[in-house]
């Protein structure tokens, strides 16, 4: 019998990092812009980008990239805006991965800015680089107003934090204040929006962020 | 499972690569800051390795500590913070987020040649 011990020494997150770099190059080469929306189930993702897509399609040529367990509900939903829609079925994976965009990505070429879904899930995400332009996680008050404290690397690396359904606050006992305050101290550079998507709140505020970035 | 598998699945490459009959252990390098339960990637990587050369291996995780100071006054921490509570400078945080597959025990097939290189890092070996 021959045992032998060796010095593999290889960095297993390598190749997504690879690929983001390729994603990245594309997308920079077609002067696109990219945003990976993260968050919690039920924040809101889905709806955010649905009101996106409502108010600034005059504008701005928008594609969607839709990353959920099963797909179909959200692309049934965003497709009715006859917008370019590639969804992903991660299955049981919990994030998206710069792997399952690369696949996808060379499909969108007339476009200003791609939204990007990521899986409903504060963990997993976090670690996965995209080879987007901009991160940003949305929360909702009704994961109660700990879930901010709860995940902090998740929140500490976001340039946009989305505090939505903050009409609901009170029947949920949920402290908006709290939650805010947990997100400047977790990252005091991000922009920190307080939403109630469905009735219109705090929106214009995310419009105008889209605006900018697509600026630069 | 996804963290299990690719291990597992580079684990496997290299394995095979050197012509190994058995795999006894691998060694990973997780950085803190990933936030892995090593009990849990330990269940995973046993359900990941059935069926395979490193089924009943053992997969020693060692965790790599994040760099996390202030970029004014060098103050450390523990914990990323974004601001020093000393001098209000801005708090870095450098590593923490690595997987490294560091080792692999293996038994090699007796009728192959000693190897002389190992992998595209340049690791050594240890008999």
């Amino acid at each position: 019998m021959h045992k032998v011990e060796i010095d593999a020494e290889i960095d297993l997150l390598e190749e997504n990092k690879r690929l983001a770099n390729e994603n990245r190059k594309y997308l920079r080469e077609n002067m696109i812009k990219a945003v990976n929306i993260m968050g919690a189930i039920g924040s809101g993702k889905t709806l955010l980008i649905e009101k996106t897509i409502d108010a600034l399609k005059g504008e701005i040529k928008i594609g969607v990239i839709l990353g959920d367990v099963i797909c179909k509900a959200d692309y049934t939903r965003v497709i009715k805006y006859d917008v370019k829609v590639e969804p992903i079925n991660t299955g049981k994976e919990c994030h998206l991965d710069a792997h399952l965009i690369h696949h996808c990505i060379t499909s969108f070429d007339d476009v200003d800015l791609i939204l990007i879904e990521n899986v409903g899930n504060l963990v997993c995400p976090v670690d996965f680089d995209l080879g987007e332009d901009y991160r940003v996680v949305m929360v909702s008050v009704t994961e109660g107003d700990d879930v901010v404290e709860k995940h902090p690397e998740i929140f500490r690396l976001a340039d946009v934090i989305i505090i939505n359904k903050i009409s609901l606050a009170n029947a949920v006992e949920a402290d908006v204040d709290k939650m805010e305050s947990d997100a400047k101290k977790i990252n005091p550079k991000a922009l920190i929006l307080k939403t109630d998507l469905k009735n219109n709140i705090g929106f214009e505020d995310w419009t105008k962020f889209i605006r900018k970035i697509l600026e630069k | 499972m996804s963290f299990a598998t690719t291990i597992v699945e580079n684990a496997l490459r290299v394995a095979l690569e050197h012509s190994a009959k058995k795999v006894y252990g691998i060694t990973v390098v997780l950085g803190e800051l990933l936030l892995i339960n090593p009990d849990q990637l330990e269940f995973c990587y046993k359900v990941a390795t059935k069926g395979t050369i490193l089924e009943n291996s053992r997969i020693h995780i060692e965790i790599a500590k994040a760099d996390i100071k202030c970029i004014n006054c060098g103050k450390a921490y523990d914990v990323a913070i974004p601001l020093c509570e000393l001098c209000g400078g801005f708090v870095v945080v450098n590593g923490g987020k690595e997987m490294i597959l560091k080792k692999i025990e293996m038994e090699l097939d007796e009728n192959q040649d000693r190897i002389s290189s190992t992998d595209k890092t340049g690791g050594g070996l240890n008999a």
